[in-house]
């Protein structure tokens, strides 16, 4: 009884010494700013000065009277949606190819998909800002091969919908990574189910169908959600290297118009404010994704 | 077997976590620390500050001019114009100073460096406000900075001169207070390649209607007459849309002052219409580069140098700014303005950075000194050579060896027929909202008519 209980109160403080270092990190680093942002989203605070206003929620309601929020709200969830359906399309697509089609140059492409994700978003930002420059852009000069006019379309200046042209380099940005970890789901698949498939008769189609995606669902579930909070939290950098939100607010995302409202303007309590909401709206969208790509899991054994 | 791993894994994670905790101690420590690094940081400072105050308080009697003692701690933005002024005057006043300690803290990121300081309410004593974090009238607003106003009407400079008078450019004036003190004098204006204007014989601008007839000119050549810099549209308001706007209110700069100031009727002059309406012109004609709309100022200017572009509302660093890339044969020509009427005044608008007093000061009186110290003609004409950029002191410009282009704005600047805009920040909120609305309008998403209304609109709000 008695070793039993020391053996017990070792095992406590074994695990206590691995999860008590990591709370203490996650509360100074994670939960402690958390809290500091909601505090300071209740003031109206200009960042510089040394004095507060206590203001209530006077800055979540004027949150919801600003049209740039909503804008900006918009453009993030249009960039979510642009970028789950074509990284995941595009990303499955080279996945299965590289895998189950075993052709000889698969390393190759490989790593030129995986390329995008070592360069940095800022650099990446640049490099298709250049694309897209109307006077000395690739896209331009290449479209101009098939007009007798030159084309000088402003990729990045349309007077709505400008968002659009962020989506291209997003989702080119993400493809990579999301393929190489769709590539290791698929190759712990089991090789006899293909086999047994394959005797039964079942084409490339039904077995991606009925094979690859039910035992790779857990994977692309996380990659979505992945790609859900990674955009929601994140779609700043991009954001803010091409365009910075304009032109006329067209491009603006959550994460951007925090950082002008609290930088630019000197709004820091209404930057707060919005860093709640970004938040608010992953926790919301997680839960909601949770929900929609519940399945039942399929244990492969 | 497994209990003796386990306890050796205990013992090491023990071990790891004794390591760990106190680290993770440090951290919160030092965040702590971090915002009231100020306060830490200040004891030693504020216990001579506490005993600062009341002797400079006393001395401000000014009994005699007294010797400067103490710590003095100058807060410098080293961009586009340096640091070898800053380290040149500052080892002068050190100089002229002896007893006085001297405390230098100047670099690229010294506004995000020193911000926790200014909230904790620890600044340093002097400021000067250029570079990115730092906007005059925020500090204003936020009470950082001290009021000058009563120093500034009799205040002399080292050589005995009254240093209201010898300001090519005078302060921004708040509720008719003064805060800060220009120490720059740029201009904005539009800019062209004499070379190539000669070359094509197109005629160089003087005024409004012989800038239209020369742009249809240009077109009709086949090169675009105009490109700005939408990413950034304050180009083309600073160096097209506020002289324009001054122009048609018969010279009168104040009406940029009530627009500065976030007066709603300001916004609804016809002057202000009268400007848009220019913008318009411009865009309708099909004079505005359409790649403009979302290039930076990199990228215009390039455009410009390549000859793509005839004309560039620009400010005067342009030519510095370029330099390794200005093509040779290129000749600068410029105009502070193009949007006069024929044989009406030309328009200087400036473009400066200030310095200014921490209200929070704790060594005051040398703080004064040294803007005594610096707004004299020695430490003028030293800026003007070792930052490439004229300073706001008169009659310093066209002495330095400059550029010709800096003499031609030169002679604008000081010609009594110029009418050289004072010193203007705007709300930042309104001015943001005048930036999207110029990009709108300059792309045709919007009139003249929603233009004002979405400034007016602002305009009401930050008044409020």
């Amino acid at each position: 009884m008695k070793t039993s209980g020391t053996a017990k109160w070792q095992r406590g403080l074994f695990i206590a010494s691995f999860t008590i270092p990591t709370l203490a990190f996650f509360c100074v680093f994670t939960i402690y700013p958390v809290i500091k942002a909601l505090y300071y989203s209740l003031f109206d605070w200009s960042g510089m000065s040394d004095h507060m206003d206590f203001i209530g929620l006077q800055n979540f309601k004027d949150m919801l009277h600003d049209p740039i929020v909503w804008q900006a709200l918009g453009n993030d969830y249009f960039l979510v949606a642009g970028k789950i359906v074509g990284i995941m399309l595009l990303a499955t697509f080279f996945a299965v190819a590289l895998t189950r089609f075993g052709f000889r140059m698969s390393g190759f492409f490989r790593s030129i998909y995986f390329i995008p994700n070592v360069i940095s978003v800022v650099v990446i930002g640049v490099l298709w800002n250049f694309i897209y420059n109307p006077q000395i852009g690739f896209l331009n000069a290449f479209l101009s091969l098939f007009t007798k006019e030159p084309v000088a379309i402003t990729w990045l200046g349309f007077t709505s919908h400008t968002i659009w042209m962020l989506l291209p380099p997003s989702i080119w940005a993400g493809i990579g990574f999301y393929m190489i970890l769709l590539i290791a789901a698929i190759q712990n698949v089991p090789d006899s189910l293909y086999e047994a498939a394959e005797l039964e008769g079942a084409n490339q189609w039904h077995q991606f169908c009925h094979i690859t995606l039910p035992l790779v669902w857990e994977q692309m579930k996380v990659s979505i959600i992945n790609i859900m909070m990674t955009t929601l939290n994140g779609s700043f950098v991009i954001v803010w290297i091409m365009t910075e939100g304009g032109p006329d607010n067209t491009t603006q995302v959550m994460g951007s118009y925090l950082y002008q409202m609290a930088f630019r303007q000197y709004h820091f309590g209404f930057g707060a404010a919005i860093g709640v909401l970004i938040l608010v709206t992953s926790l919301i969208t997680t839960v909601a994704l949770q929900r929609l790509l519940h399945r039942e899991t399929i244990e492969m054994s | 077997m497994g209990t003796t791993l386990n306890r050796k894994m205990a013992a090491v994670g023990l071990a790891a976590a004794m390591a760990v905790l106190p680290l993770a101690g440090c951290g919160s420590n030092d965040k702590d620390n971090g915002a009231g690094n100020a306060s830490s940081a200040a004891p030693n400072a504020s216990a001579s500050a506490s005993a600062a105050p009341s002797t400079s308080a006393d001395a401000s009697g000014e009994a005699a001019p007294a010797k400067l003692t103490g710590d003095f701690e100058i807060q410098y933005f080293v961009g586009g114009y340096g640091d070898k002024w800053w380290k040149k005057v500052i080892a002068d006043f050190k100089a002229a100073n002896p007893d006085l300690n001297v405390i230098e803290s100047g670099g690229p990121k010294i506004n995000e460096q020193n911000k926790p300081r200014w909230i904790g309410g620890n600044p340093p004593d002097f400021v000067y406000i250029d570079g990115a974090g730092l906007n005059d009238r925020q500090m204003v607003e936020d009470g950082q900075v001290e009021d000058l106003t009563e120093w500034f009407k009799t205040a002399k400079n080292v050589d005995g001169t009254l240093i209201k008078d010898i300001l090519a450019q005078q302060p921004q004036q708040y509720d008719g207070k003064i805060y800060n003190i220009p120490l720059v004098l740029n201009s904005w204006g539009i800019f062209w390649d004499k070379a190539l204007f000669k070359e094509k014989g197109w005629t160089e601008p003087t005024d409004y209607d012989s800038f239209i007839a020369t742009a249809d000119t240009i077109k009709a050549a086949g090169v675009t007459p105009f490109i700005h810099t939408g990413k950034y549209p304050y180009y083309i308001q600073d160096a097209f849309l506020f002289p324009a706007i001054v122009s048609a209110n018969n010279d009168d700069y104040s009406i940029l002052q009530d627009m500065a100031d976030s007066k709603v009727d300001a916004f609804k002059s016809p002057a202000v219409m009268d400007g848009l309406n220019k913008i318009v012109e411009l865009r309708d004609k099909g004079f505005i580069d359409k790649a403009s709309i979302q290039i930076n100022h990199t990228d215009s200017q390039m455009s410009f140098l390549q000859h793509k572009d005839a004309f560039i509302p620009n400010g005067l660093w342009l030519p510095n700014e370029m330099s390794k890339d200005i093509p040779s044969g290129f000749d600068f020509g410029f105009i502070p303005s193009v949007t006069q009427k024929a044989g009406g005044k030309v328009v200087a608008n400036t473009s400066t950075a200030s310095v200014a007093i921490a209200s929070k000061a704790k060594n005051k009186e040398a703080a004064k000194a040294f803007l005594s110290f610096i707004f004299s003609e020695a430490q003028a004409s030293q800026w003007a050579e070792l930052s490439g950029a004229p300073s706001n002191i008169k009659g310093d410009i066209s002495s330095s060896s400059a550029p010709n282009f800096v003499k031609d704005a030169a002679k604008f600047l000081t010609d009594p027929n110029t009418v050289v805009i004072p010193m203007i920040t705007f709300n930042a909120d309104v001015e943001k909202v005048m930036w999207d609305a110029t990009d709108a309008l300059s792309i045709g998403k919007i009139t003249p008519d929603e233009w004002v209304k979405r400034v007016t609109d602002a305009a009401a709000k930050v008044s409020k």
